[in-house]
């Protein structure tokens, strides 16, 4: 079944839909707030988001961009508790690793993680989004609300970053 | 790195049970029906009496409030806190037609002249059918859009 036919379905009141929407999109919605913040806070806001999209749903006028959707209203949520903690989710949150275990750094894998915690939040979320959610650039444009041509640089950037932190890591 | 979801999906679904309940749906509905029927009962009550002493007003004016009140909060359920799906507002939007015809035939009954109470309760049964199309009209076409999914194959 596609999300857009169970979207459809969750909107006329089906909760067996609703059900299943869940449990198909709450490893990547976790996923995402897990890359973006710490494992406290991401279980947190895991549940504020899915709240967020329970109340949300009915409003949604596109089930078919149900995605974009989704994403933007885990941004918003990922946002307002940095901006909460922090005062700006920009810088001091840039410098804050999101994921970082001294025995998971033995394994490429998790070198990867730390690198992408290390990146600042503009060029993590949209690494994160394009590459680990499998969003296009137009979809990340839309959920970061900025041009696509942005998103492309902020890409660029992260990419530049991520693999200066790789080699840094390594050498 | 390889963490699971915490809390997992299952976990996440039996958290959501709360704002999703029938009961939290329907106090939510009733609390604003009843709230915005019983402010528009009273408030024609009180507009048609003359001469009331001084606690009938005070009395009067509590009571509007509490009415108030009630529709507030249903109005802050309906539009923030609890999720109407497509079905649920049609139900909603029947009940409020029900609530304002039945408000506008009691206050109707209990005041004199009639007239003023009847073009109230006229505009307010209006604004509930308003909300009762366009609920059965946006249903109507999820429905539809649904049936067209469900023939359509499933993408490789």
């Amino acid at each position: 079944m596609t999300d857009e036919l169970l979207v459809v379905r969750a909107q006329l009141g089906e909760r067996a839909a609703l059900a299943e929407l869940v449990r198909r999109w709450h490893p990547r919605v976790w996923t995402y707030t897990r890359r973006m913040l710490d494992a406290g806070r991401a279980d947190d806001v895991t549940q504020e988001i899915w709240l967020a999209v329970v109340r949300g749903l009915p409003r949604l006028r596109e089930p078919g961009r149900f995605t974009p959707w989704l994403f933007t209203v885990a941004r918003r949520a990922v946002a307002d508790r940095l901006r909460e903690e922090y005062g700006r989710a920009e810088e001091p949150a840039a410098a804050e690793p999101a994921a970082g275990d001294p025995v998971e750094a033995m394994v490429d894998r998790a070198s990867l993680v730390a690198g992408l915690a290390a990146l600042p939040v503009a060029e993590r979320e949209v690494l994160v989004l394009f590459y680990l959610e499998e969003l296009t650039v137009e979809e990340c444009a839309q959920v970061c609300g900025i041009p696509p041509g942005t998103v492309k640089s902020r890409l660029n950037r992260a990419r530049r970053l991520l693999a200066r932190r790789l080699r840094e890591s390594h050498g | 790195m390889d963490e699971e979801p915490r809390p997992t999906a299952q976990e996440m679904i039996d958290r959501l049970a709360g704002p999703l309940s029938p009961w939290s749906r329907v106090r939510a509905v009733v609390a604003l029906v009843a709230g915005l029927a019983g402010a528009a009962f009273v408030g024609a009550l009180w507009s048609s009496e003359e001469a009331l002493p001084g606690r009938t007003h005070l009395a009067f004016a509590l009571f509007l409030a509490f009415c108030l009140a009630w529709a507030a909060y249903g109005g802050w359920l309906v539009t923030r806190r609890v999720p109407l799906f497509a079905t649920d507002r049609v139900i909603a939007a029947w009940l409020a037609v029900v609530a304002s015809a039945a408000t506008t035939a009691l206050v109707a009954a209990f005041t004199t002249p009639p007239l003023p109470a009847l073009a109230v309760g006229g505009a307010f049964l209006a604004a509930a059918l308003l909300l009762a199309v366009r609920a059965h009209t946006r249903r109507a076409a999820l429905l539809r859009r649904k049936h067209l999914l469900e023939r359509r194959p499933a993408p490789d």
